[in-house]
Formats: structure tokens, sequence, C-alpha cells
């Protein structure tokens, strides 16, 4: 298995005057996965799920007066979705080449902020963002009865703009200047998401698969409110901050029982659509001063959904919600050009559903399964060190290099990516539980240099 | 003028980040404590065209990690009514009931089963199940074909030709070689709904494959190889094809959100009573 991620980046700042100020970008960014079984057996096959975007994006911020501060822009995506694509691998294999449609969308959005001082108390930052969504050709559209089965398809052809999504995203946020060291802000958003993850939840191997909002697919909608207090102490040497929020979302998508994942052109056929929310508590500590630094952070989340034919319609645990959320990153600088760094995280297992009874059926093992997610894997920590000494700052050399030794999992703990349940080959009525790892210690020493 | 009083900065940035990560997964075995869930029946039976004693098995459910065989469910009245007649089976062994050895399914007929408990399992004493049977298909012929090249020690597949009817339709397809039923679990055999070829003339499609590196499978040329071909319904190919993926048979890593699989028991019963016509098909192992 394995995963990549490739971006190109290119940035153009302009001063159109002291007050105007401009930002132009453009992104390429490529996603992909591979999955594959070993080479050498007739069943040996590698599958391959890209996603592609290509961007451009314009913001100015206009400094009006030393109480507003005007920021507005314009973004345009060009999503490429290559779903899957699957090819047996050596001589010896079964499998023909098999390709899910590619499909295309557009995404634009247009928005404005104004960030104003009100009085010496009060801060506002209020704002609206219109965005659009549109599918474009070619592509295949199925149309699925009420019971998700499909009736029929449309295929329409190069540049045919087949269906499209607008909506209006308005965001508030009040500050309150308690005084020099303290304030509370609260925040609303409301979110249109036009791309989805849909995550397989199961005990074998976690799937994540992405869909673009379609005619089968709505985007997903979100409002999140949040109030937190930040305050500095210690002469403002460590900042602190406590946070609450609530997010309510609408249109969230996921598997329903017994989804066909493998190839399969009609995967939206396989989902099912419902409502999702989420609160939770983030306690912060950072120190940025001094030889020691950096910062503590916990969050304590419950993120749950309830979907339709999904858990008999009860809500269950979302895929992704990890309870508890601990991470240190701490440093210690030695000297300017040598820096000692850890970092720990620690997170909750995530959801899954394990079997809880069986029952024999055709000479088959059945599982019969707890409620969606009702299970968690083992909790997940790891500890990653490093160590970065620089080059000495010669002032006629052009660039700079440093040397960095690092330890990924420094304990190497051997955090679950998934748990199975297989039979035992030399009894077949005997099934225990095996845990996949990813990786175990990682130790690595790099070069860097800029010029 | 007031040109001249603009500021111009240009500055042009150009990142290029890549990352590539490749994983390679390590396996070990784990305790994971698992509640025991409540005990459910477990119902598992047919009635064919075949003349022969017709088997109804009644088990129960029990935690994941029972390393014994299911326990048996004993003691039951249980009775097979086709709409003109109604019969009750015998107890051979416990947890299996049998019909006269002269019973036989008629295609168009429905067929309900009713299940009588000594004791109540789950809060319930009666179960019922109905499944119609579908019309009789006969296959035209049956060839077989040997890939080398297929699998480490090349696979044997048995063609199947028939006109498939235009209504939709789902089958199943059992080999026997020599005899002896190589398609012997629920995981082993084939069920296809006729997406491909509906209403065409099925010009040698595979239905059955023979894994030359399985002992069990091993196909001398001259074997008399005999296709036991099932016109299913659809409840009964989406139980099979939910058990299959459940089970992990097809394609583990491509298996969907692990769900129990919907079965046609009543009162929460697991598993399937099923009615279905077969015909068999024979050809004599092509020569390698």
């Amino acid at each position: 298995m394995s995963l990549g991620n490739q971006t190109g980046t290119i940035r153009w700042n302009h001063l159109f005057s002291q007050k105007l100020f401009s930002n132009f970008t453009l992104i390429h960014s490529m996603y992909d996965y591979r999955l594959g079984t070993p080479e050498g057996n007739a069943n040996s096959f590698i599958w391959t799920s890209k996603m592609q975007n290509q961007s451009g994006k314009a913001d100015f911020t206009w400094y009006i007066n030393p109480n507003n501060t005007f920021k507005y822009g314009a973004s345009m995506i060009v999503h490429t979705f290559d779903p899957g694509h699957a090819k047996g691998t050596g001589s010896e294999s079964l499998f023909t080449e098999f390709t899910l449609p590619h499909n295309y969308a557009l995404e634009y959005g247009v928005y404005l902020s104004n960030e104003q001082r009100i009085n010496e108390k009060f801060l506002v930052k209020y704002g609206v963002r219109f965005s659009a969504f549109q599918n474009i050709g070619p592509g295949t559209v199925y149309n699925y009865d009420q019971d998700y089965n499909v009736m029929d398809s449309v295929v329409y052809g190069k540049r045919k703009i087949y269906k499209t999504y607008k909506a209006l995203e308005p965001r508030l946020g009040i500050n309150y200047i308690i005084s020099n060291t303290a304030s509370i802000k609260a925040s609303y958003s409301g979110t249109v998401q036009y791309i989805h993850l849909a995550q397989n939840s199961t005990a074998g191997t976690p799937l994540d698969l992405w869909f673009a909002s379609s005619p089968n697919v709505k985007p997903q909608k979100a409002d999140q409110f949040a109030i937190g207090y930040f305050r500095n102490i210690k002469d403002n040497a460590l900042e602190t901050s406590a946070e609450v929020y609530y997010k309510s979302m609408h249109d969230v998508i996921d598997f329903k029982d017994n989804a066909e994942l493998l190839l399969n052109p009609q995967l939206e056929g396989e989902l099912r659509t419902g409502k999702g929310w989420s609160y939770g508590l983030e306690l912060m500590v950072r120190k940025n001063t001094g030889k020691l630094n950096g910062w503590i952070s916990y969050t304590l989340s419950a993120t749950r959904r309830k979907i339709a034919g999904i858990n008999d319609g009860r809500s269950y645990r979302a895929p992704y919600e990890k309870p508890h959320n601990i991470s240190v990153v701490l440093n210690y600088e030695f000297s300017e050009r040598s820096v000692l760094s850890a970092n720990w995280v620690y997170a909750t297992g995530a959801p899954v559903t394990f079997p809880t009874g069986r029952a024999v059926i055709g000479n088959v093992i059945v599982p019969i399964y707890s409620d969606r997610n009702a299970y968690r894997l083992p909790d997940y920590h790891r500890l990653d060190v490093s160590y970065t000494l620089k080059g000495k700052n010669k002032k006629n050399r052009k660039w700079q290099g440093e040397w960095n030794f690092s330890v990924y999992n420094a304990y190497g703990r051997k955090n679950a990516w998934a748990i199975n349940f297989v039979e035992d080959q030399d009894n077949p009525n005997q099934t225990f539980a095996e845990k996949t790892y990813l990786f175990s210690i990682i130790p690595a020493i790099t070069y860097n240099f800029k010029f | 003028m007031q040109n001249n009083r603009i500021n111009i900065k240009i500055k042009a940035l150009v990142l290029l980040g890549s990352a590539m990560l490749i994983f390679n997964a390590c396996t070990e075995r784990i305790d994971i404590d698992l509640e025991e869930s409540y005990t459910r029946l477990v119902v598992e039976g047919m009635v064919t065209t075949d003349t022969l004693a017709h088997t109804i098995r009644l088990t129960s459910t029990t935690s994941y990690y029972y390393s014994e065989t299911a326990p048996a469910v004993s003691g039951a009245t249980v009775t097979i009514d086709d709409g003109t007649s109604v019969i009750t089976l015998t107890e051979t062994e416990p947890g299996t009931y049998k019909t006269p050895t002269d019973y036989y399914g008629i295609p168009g007929r429905t067929y309900q089963l009713n299940i009588g408990l000594a004791t109540a399992i789950n809060g319930h004493e009666t179960y019922t199940a109905v499944s119609g049977m579908s019309p009789k298909l006969t296959l035209d012929s049956i060839s077989s074909v040997y890939h080398e090249d297929w699998g480490s020690d090349g696979y044997y597949e048995i063609k199947c030709y028939v006109l498939d009817p235009p209504s939709t339709d789902y089958y199943m397809f059992r080999v026997i070689k020599n005899g002896v039923l190589v398609s012997d679990s629920l995981t082993r055999v084939l069920v296809t709904d006729d997406r491909f070829y509906n209403g065409n003339y099925t010009n040698g499609v595979g239905i059955g494959f023979l894994n030359q590196s399985f002992e069990k499978e091993i196909v001398t040329p001259g074997d008399d190889l005999t296709i036991e071909s099932s016109r299913i319904t659809e409840e009964y190919y989406r139980f099979i094809s939910q058990l299959q993926i459940q089970s992990g048979y097809q394609n583990p890593l491509f298996s969907g959100p692990p769900a129990n699989i919907s079965g046609n028991i009543s009162n929460g019963g697991i598993g399937f009573f099923a009615a279905y016509p077969v015909s068999y098909s024979k050809t004599i192992a092509s020569g390698l």
C-alpha cells in the first residue's frame, strides 16, 4: 500500500498601493493511493485511486483605515477524479484492466469580509462567501429509484455542465477584549463542502473514497458555533486558551450496510445520506519564548451521525471520532544552530465494527456484528524525536544547509492500522483477532539546503 | 505623478513539494475483548426439484470466539407448506430435520417453512420463512477449457451455452467432479445475475472454475464434470452475495462495511430457507 501527495504552488504578491495588497496563487495538487496484493498469484492486482486539483485564486486586502480591514477575493478549482483503476500484476494475473470512469467538476468562490474595530473592547469580523460547484462532462450519471436501484443512466458529452449547486456561506466573529492579557472570542460560520470523504470503517481495511457532489450526492452543509477564553500569563510568556464548539452537519454521507466497493461504477448507490453533529472542548498552553518552547493541547470531543438505512436508523459514532486527543510539541534550543524537538501524540482508537457473535451457514462462519462503529481500535500514541544542526552562517556562502537526525515512533509502538478476524488454519472452528500495523521505529538522516 | 508614488513590489515564489510514502504492513495476533450478543436461531435449508430427503438444519448463534461446531437446536416441530399440502419433517439427528425421501419441489409453487421451537430463542417460539420457486432453466450444453496461464498451476473453466430469458434472472452454479461436490460451501458456489447477457445466448460464459493448485479441484482429462444449475430468487442471490462479501471470500481488501446478512427468516432469525429448481449438465474434461 502506498499513498502520495504532490503539490506545486506558484505565488505572486503585489502591492498596488500602501493600502491595497494582493496575492495571486496557482496550485496544482494530486492525491493518490495504491493498494495491492503481492505479485505472483493469479489474483495479484494493484488498485489506484487519484484526485487532482488545479486551482487559481486572487486575494486582496484593503486597509481602509486603522479600524477597518477589508478582504475580498475569488477562486476557481478544476477537479479531476480518477476513482479507481485496477490492473493485474505479473504474468500470472487473471485480471484484465478495469477503469472506473473519470469525472470532472468546477468549483468557484467569491468572498468579502471586513475586520472592524468598534471600540477598545470590541473587534468584529463578518463576511460572506458565495460558492458554486458544477459537474462537467464527459460523465455518466446513474439514476436511482427510491430503493437505490439503478433505473437508467445518462451520458453527458464533453464540456456539458449537468449539475450546478450554489450556496452562501456567512461568517461572524466577535472578539471582546477584557484586559491586556485576556479576551473572549465567539464565532459562527456556515460552510458548504462539495467534496466528500467516505471512510469504509471495515475492521478489515480502512479505505477512503472521495466523492464529488453530483446529481445524486448533495453538498455537505455545516453550521459551527464556538466560544473561547484566551489568556496570557507570566508576562505573556504563556498563552492559554479554552474553547468549546458545536457543529451541526447536513447531508453527511456514509456507506450502507453490505456496500459493494470494489470497482463498482454505481458507487453512489451504495451511499446513504443523513445528519451529523459534533461538539468538544479544546485546551491549549503555548510557550513561544525561551530555550524551551512548544505547546500542549488537549481536545475532548464527540462526533455522531444519524443516517436512515445505517445502524437501523439509530445514531452512531462517526468513523473519525477520537474523544481524547493530546498533542505535545517541545523544542529545546541548545544554541541558534542546534535544536532538539520532541513530538508526542495520543488519540483514542478509531471506531470500528466488530463481530459479537457468529452463525454457521453453508459451512461458512458468518459474523454477527455489533452496532456500526460500536468498538474501537486500540489507542494510538507515538513519540517522534528530531535533532537539527544548522551549518555555520558564512557571509559569502549563497546557500545554507542543515542536518536533521530523526526517529519516528521512537518507542516502537505498533499502532493498529486494522484489526482482522481470521480463521485458524489448523482449526477452522477457531477464530482470532489479528492486528495489522504499518510502521515501527523509523530512524532517518536528512540533509536540507536552501539557496 | 500619482504613479510615481505607487510602490511596486513583485515577489514570485515557487514552491514544489512532493511526498510519497510506501507502507509495508506487518501483522500479529492480539487479544480483543468482544461482548457476547444475544442468541438467535439460525436456519439453513432448501427445497429443490430433486426427489430426495430435503434437509432443514437448525442451530443457534454463539459468541464469536466459540471454538466448536454450532450448537444444534433440537426438539422443534418443522413443517413445509407448498399451498396444497403440508408435510412434517423428522429430526434424524440433533438439529437436522428431513422430509420423506420421495419429496420434491414444483416450480411455480410457493413454499412456507414453519418452525415451532421446544423452548423460545430470543423471545420467539415460532419462526417462518417463505420462498417462491422459479421456473426451471436447463442449459443447452457445457464444455471445459484448460487455461494453462491462469494461476500458478492453471485453471479448468467450465463454459455454459444457453438462451437467457428476457426477464431479470439470478443463477447459482455448483461444480460436481466425478460425482463429488466440489462447491461444498456457500462461499464456493458461483452466483450471478444476468446483467451481462440478459435475453441473449450465453455463448460460452464461464460458470465454474477449478483451480489446479487445490487437490480437491484437480482435473484429469476424461473426468466427469457436472454443473448443477439453479435459477434462484433475487433475495437468495443477495443473501449468498452478502455472505461471500462478509466472509471475506471475494476480496478482503474491498469488502464493504461490516454488516449483518439479511435472510428471509422471521422474528430476527438468521439464515435462509430457499426453494429453487435444479438441472444438471455434464461434460467430459478435455485434454490438456
